[in-house]
C-alpha cells in the first residue's frame, strides 16, 4: 500500500504478533481458550477477506508507480516456480507419512505450496525504508514482491472450489466454481467503481468499500468458495475501473497493518503444531524446498538483471520473508477445513513466517548493501526508532 | 446519516439509475445465494447481511430521498423486504444476532440525544418542555387508555378480562403509548441537519422523556397488578426498584460522562474503539446492574456537553461512528418487522396508532398553546412524537414478563402498533421539519461514513 511508512514498527513480517498468539493460545499457555477463539472466527473471516481486497488494490503497484510489466510476470513467475518447488517434494512425503489421501492430500500439499510461494511486500519495504535503500534493486524487488500474490490466490480459489456445500441446486464443475469466485469478485469490483462516482467522497468510500467487501466475504462463506480470491479480484477490479484509484490507494492503506496484526495474532493463537503427527517433517521439507527455491530465484534475477548481479548469492535468501498472504491463507485454511488439514497448512506458513523472518530481512540488507543501494554509514536503527 | 467534512453534490438521473441497478444486482446475488445454500451456519449469515444491510439499506435510503421520503424509511424498507417475512435473503437466527448491534446503536443514540441537550437551549424552553411533558404524558396515557376500553371487543386478548383487569391493562396500553423514538427523532435530524425550534423542542421532550416513562411505568405497574391478578397486594416495592434504577443510572452516567470528558481533552483519538467498547461492553455491566441503559449513556453525553468544552468534538465523532451502526440497526429493526402478525392484526393496530396520533396532535396543540410557544411550534410539534421503536417494545417486553397472565397477546398488539408508527412516523417528522422551514437547504450525505483512520 502506497504512502504508508511502516518503518520502525516491529518486525517486517509481523511474525512477532504469530509468535504471540500461539503463546497465548489455548495449545501454550491457554490464555486464549478454545471456545473463546471461535466467538473470534467472524472477525476472522472479515479481516481475511480485507487484507484480500488491499492485496487486490496494491497488486502490481510499487509506492506510487505502476509496476513494470517484466517485473509482473517475473513475480507471477516467481511463486509459481517456488510453490512448484515445495508442491512436489511434498506431495512425494505424504505419500509415504501424513495420514491423509485422495483430495485431502490434493488439499494439504496445495494449501502449504499456495501459502508458503510469496515474498512479503511488507519484507521489502520494511528493509528499503529502514535502511534508506534506493536504487534499481529496490524497485525490483518492490516490484517482484507487488506482483507476486495471483498464482497462489488463484490456486486457494481452485482448492475451495473442489470442495463446496453439498446438496447444491445446480450441478457446478470445480472450474465452474473457480469462475464463480472470480466472476463474483468482478461484479462487485465494478459495483464499487460505480457507486464511488465520479466524485471521490472519502466518507461515502468506506461505506461502499465496508459493505460490498462485508457481503462479498458472507456469500463466498455460504457457498464455501475462497473469499480470498473473491475479494482479490475485487479489489483489483476496482483498482482497474476507478478513477479514484489512488486516492482509495491512500485511503485505505493505514487499515493494512491494523487488520493484519489482529489478524496474525488470531492466527497464531489458531496454530496447533500437534495437528498432524508428523507435522515436523512437513515444516522441515517445507522450509528446506523454500529456502532451495528462493535461492535459485536469486542466482536467477542475478543472471538475468544487471540490478540484482552485484547483490550476490544472499539475495535469495532475501526473498525468503512471508507474512501478510501466507498467514492469510493459512487461517482461511484453518477456518475453511477445520482439522488437521487446515492446521497443518497454518502451522506450515506460521513456521515459514518466522523462520522467513530470521533470515530474510537480514540477508536482504546485505543483498542491498553488496549492490550499493544502501549508503554508509547506515543509520543506526535505535537513532531510527527515536526519530520515528 | 450525515457526518463527516465532505458534502455530496446533488444526485442526478444517472447516478440514481446506478444506484436502482446496484440495489437490484445486490438482491439478485444475495437471492441467488439463499436459494442455493438455504441452510448455513449462523456466523456466515450474519457477515453477509451486514454487508447486505448495510449497503441495501443505504442505496435504498437514497432512492426514497426522490419522493420525500426520510432515509430511516429507507433502511427500513430495505430490512422489511430482504428480511424473514418477505423474501427471506436474511434468516431469523441472522436477524437475532444483528440484534447485538442494537446496544451499540443504542449506546451512541443516547450519548448523542444527551449531547445534543444545552443547558442554556433547555433554559430557554423550560415553559414549553414542562407543559408538552404534563400534556404529552398524562393527557396521551389517560386517552389512550380511555381508546384501549372502547375498542377492547376487537381485541382478541382483551375479550376474555374482567372490568377490572380490563381497566389495569388500559392504564399499561396507555403507559406504552407515551414511549417515543429517540434513534428516529436523530436519525432524522442528522439526515435534515434540522436547526430551529420545532428540532430542538422534539429533541428535548423525547431525550427526556424517557426518565417521565420509566417513573410513569412503576406507577402504573403498581397500580394495575392488584387490577389485572386479584390475588396478589399492592407493594410499593417497585418504587423502590425505581429509585435505585434512576439513581444509579444518572451516577454511573456522570461517571461515565466525566471519564469521556477526560479521554476526549486528554487523548481524543481511537474514539471510534471507545464508542464501541463502551456500547457492548457498558450496556452489559448496567443490565448487570439493572439499570437504565438509555438514561445512563443520556446523562454521560449530558455532561460532555454541558460540563465541558468538548461537546462539539464529541458530537463529531459520534456522529461519524454511528452512522455506519445506525444503518445496520434500523435496517434490522425492519427486518425484525413481523408481518404475519401485522396482518393479522392490522385493523385494530390501524386504528390505534391513529388515535395515538390523533391524541398527540391534540396534546401537542394544547401544550404549546398553554406555553405560549411561536406558531410554527404550535402547528409541527406534536410531529417528532409519533414514531415508536426499540424502547416501545422494550416497555411491552417487561409488561409481558411482569403480567404473564396477559399471555403473548398484549406484546403482539404493541409490536404491530408500533411497527406502523416506526414506519409513519419519520416520514411524518420530516415533513414537519421540511414545512417549518427548519431542514437544511444543503443536499444530504446520506451514505455512512467512517472517520478516516488518524495517519
Amino acid at each position: 500500500m502506497g504512502g504508508h511508512t511502516i518503518r520502525g514498527f516491529g518486525l517486517a513480517s509481523g511474525a512477532e504478533y504469530v509468535v504471540l498468539g500461539f503463546v497465548l493460545g489455548p495449545n501454550v499457555l491457554g490464555l486464549v481458550e478454545k471456545s473463546m477463539l471461535a466467538t473470534f472466527d467472524p472477525i476472522a473471516d472479515v479481516a481475511v477477506g480485507w487484507i484480500a481486497l488491499l492485496i487486490g488494490f496494491g497488486f502490481g503497484v510499487d509506492g506510487d508507480r505502476r509496476a513494470r510489466a517484466a517485473s509482473m510476470l517475473g513475480g507471477t513467475f516467481v511463486s509459481l516456480f517456488t510453490g512448484a518447488a515445495l508442491f512436489v517434494p511434498l506431495w512425494l512425503l505424504t505419500a509415504n507419512i501424513a495420514p491423509v489421501h485422495g483430495f485431502d492430500r490434493v488439499l494439504l500439499v496445495g494449501g502449504i505450496a499456495a501459502a508458503c510461494s510469496e515474498t512479503t511486500r511488507q519484507s521489502v519495504r520494511w528493509v528499503s525504508e529502514r535502511y534508506g535503500a534506493t536504487g534499481p534493486l529496490v524497485r525490483l524487488l518492490g516490484e517482484l514482491s507487488q506482483s507476486d500474490d495471483l498464482p497462489p490466490i488463484i490456486a486457494v480459489a481452485i482448492l475451495f472450489s473442489f470442495v463446496t456445500p453439498a446438496h447444491l441446486p445446480w450441478t457446478i464443475a470445480p472450474w465452474g466454481w473457480a469462475l464463480v469466485t472470480v466472476g463474483f469478485g468482478l461484479i462487485m469490483g465494478a459495483l464499487a467503481a460505480l457507486l464511488l462516482g465520479r466524485d471521490f467522497r472519502r466518507n461515502e468510500s468506506w461505506g461502499v468499500l465496508l459493505g460490498l467487501s462485508v457481503m462479498g466475504i458472507g456469500i463466498t462463506a455460504r457457498l464455501g468458495l475462497s473469499s480470498i480470491g473473491t475479494l482479490f479480484t475485487m479489489g483489483v477490479t476496482t483498482a482497474i475501473l476507478s478513477r479514484h484509484r489512488a486516492a482509495l490507494r491512500e485511503m485505505v492503506a493505514p487499515t493494512d497493518r491494523r487488520v493484519l496484526h489482529p489478524l496474525l495474532l488470531l492466527a497464531g493463537a489458531h496454530v496447533d503444531l500437534r495437528a498432524m503427527g508428523s507435522v515436523a517433517l512437513i515444516l522441515l521439507c517445507t522450509i528446506t524446498a523454500r529456502v532451495a527455491a528462493k535461492g535459485i530465484t536469486g542466482f536467477t534475477l542475478g543472471a538475468a538483471s544487471s540490478a540484482a548481479r552485484s547483490a550476490g548469492p544472499v539475495l535469495g535468501l532475501g526473498l525468503l520473508s512471508s507474512g501478510a498472504l501466507s498467514m492469510t491463507i493459512g487461517l482461511a485454511f484453518a477456518l475453511r477445513f477445520p482439522g488437521s488439514i487446515g492446521d497443518t497448512v497454518l502451522a506450515t506458513a506460521a513456521a515459514v513466517a518466522v523462520f522467513g523472518e530470521f533470515v530474510g530481512p537480514t540477508a536482504l540488507r546485505v543483498a542491498l548493501k553488496q549492490a550499493g543501494e544502501i549508503k554508509s554509514p547506515e543509520t543506526p536503527p535505535n537513532q531510527d526508532l527515536a526519530k520515528a | 446519516m450525515s457526518g463527516g467534512s465532505d458534502l455530496a453534490a446533488p444526485r442526478g438521473a444517472t447516478t440514481r439509475f446506478i444506484q436502482a441497478s446496484a440495489l437490484a444486482v445486490l438482491f439478485a446475488v444475495l437471492y441467488g445465494a439463499t436459494r442455493a445454500v438455504p441452510t448455513i451456519q449462523s456466523r456466515v449469515g450474519t457477515i453477509g447481511a451486514v454487508g447486505f444491510l448495510l449497503l441495501t439499506g443505504t442505496l435504498t435510503s437514497e432512492l426514497v430521498e426522490i419522493v420525500g421520503l426520510p432515509h430511516l424509511t429507507g433502511y427500513l424498507a430495505a430490512g422489511i423486504v430482504a428480511g424473514p417475512h418477505v423474501l427471506r435473503l436474511i434468516d431469523e437466527h441472522s436477524v437475532e444476532d444483528l440484534t447485538s448491534v442494537n446496544s451499540l446503536a443504542l449506546a451512541l443514540i443516547a450519548l448523542e440525544g444527551g449531547a445534543h441537550l444545552r443547558i442554556a437551549t433547555l433554559k430557554k424552553s423550560v415553559r414549553s418542555l414542562a407543559w408538552a411533558t404534563v400534556i404529552q404524558s398524562l393527557l396521551v396515557m389517560a386517552a389512550m387508555s380511555i381508546v384501549f376500553v372502547l375498542v377492547r371487543k376487537f381485541i382478541p386478548f382483551a375479550t376474555t378480562l374482567s372490568t377490572g383487569a380490563l381497566a389495569g391493562t388500559a392504564l399499561l396500553w396507555g403507559t406504552l403509548a407515551i414511549t417515543r423514538s429517540p434513534s428516529a427523532t436523530l436519525g432524522i435530524m442528522s439526515q435534515t441537519r434540522a436547526k430551529g425550534p420545532v428540532m430542538t423542542g422534539t429533541l428535548s421532550f423525547v431525550m427526556t422523556s424517557d426518565v417521565v416513562v420509566v417513573v410513569l411505568l412503576a406507577a402504573a405497574m403498581v397500580a394495575a397488578r392488584p387490577l389485572i391478578d386479584p390475588t396478589s397486594s399492592f407493594s410499593l416495592h417497585a418504587f423502590e426498584a425505581l429509585g435505585h434504577d434512576v439513581l444509579g443510572s444518572v451516577a454511573l452516567g456522570t461517571t461515565l460522562g466525566l471519564f469521556l470528558t477526560m479521554y476526549v481533552r486528554l487523548v481524543g483519538a481511537q474514539l471510534v474503539l471507545v464508542f464501541v467498547a463502551l456500547g457492548f461492553g457498558m450496556s452489559e455491566l448496567l443490565s448487570f446492574l439493572h439499570f437504565d441503559t438509555l438514561l445512563a449513556f443520556m446523562v454521560a453525553g449530558f455532561v460532555v456537553q454541558n460540563l465541558s468544552r468538548q461537546g462539539e468534538k464529541f458530537i463529531q465523532a459520534i456522529e461519524q461512528t454511528g452512522s455506519i451502526v445506525y444503518v445496520i440497526f434500523f435496517a434490522t429493526a425492519g427486518a425484525h418487522l413481523d408481518l404475519d402478525l401485522l396482518r393479522e392484526l392490522w385493523p385494530i393496530a390501524v386504528a390505534l396508532a391513529g388515535s395515538r396520533m390523533a391524541v398527540t396532535w391534540i396534546a401537542g396543540r394544547l401544550a404549546s398553546r398553554l406555553a405560549n410557544d411561536p406558531p410554527i411550534v404550535r402547528r409541527w410539534s406534536w410531529a417528532g412524537l409519533v414514531s415508536q421503536a426499540g424502547l416501545a417494545l422494550g416497555v411491552a417486553g417487561v409488561i409481558e414478563r411482569a403480567f404473564p397472565i396477559l399471555g403473548s397477546g398484549f406484546r403482539a398488539l404493541a409490536v404491530a402498533v408500533v411497527a406502523l408508527n416506526e414506519m409513519v412516523g419519520p416520514v411524518l417528522f420530516k415533513l414537519a421539519l421540511d414545512r417549518a422551514g427548519e431542514s437544511s437547504r444543503e443536499p444530504s450525505v446520506s451514505l455512512p461514513s467512517i472517520p478516516p483512520p488518524p495517519r
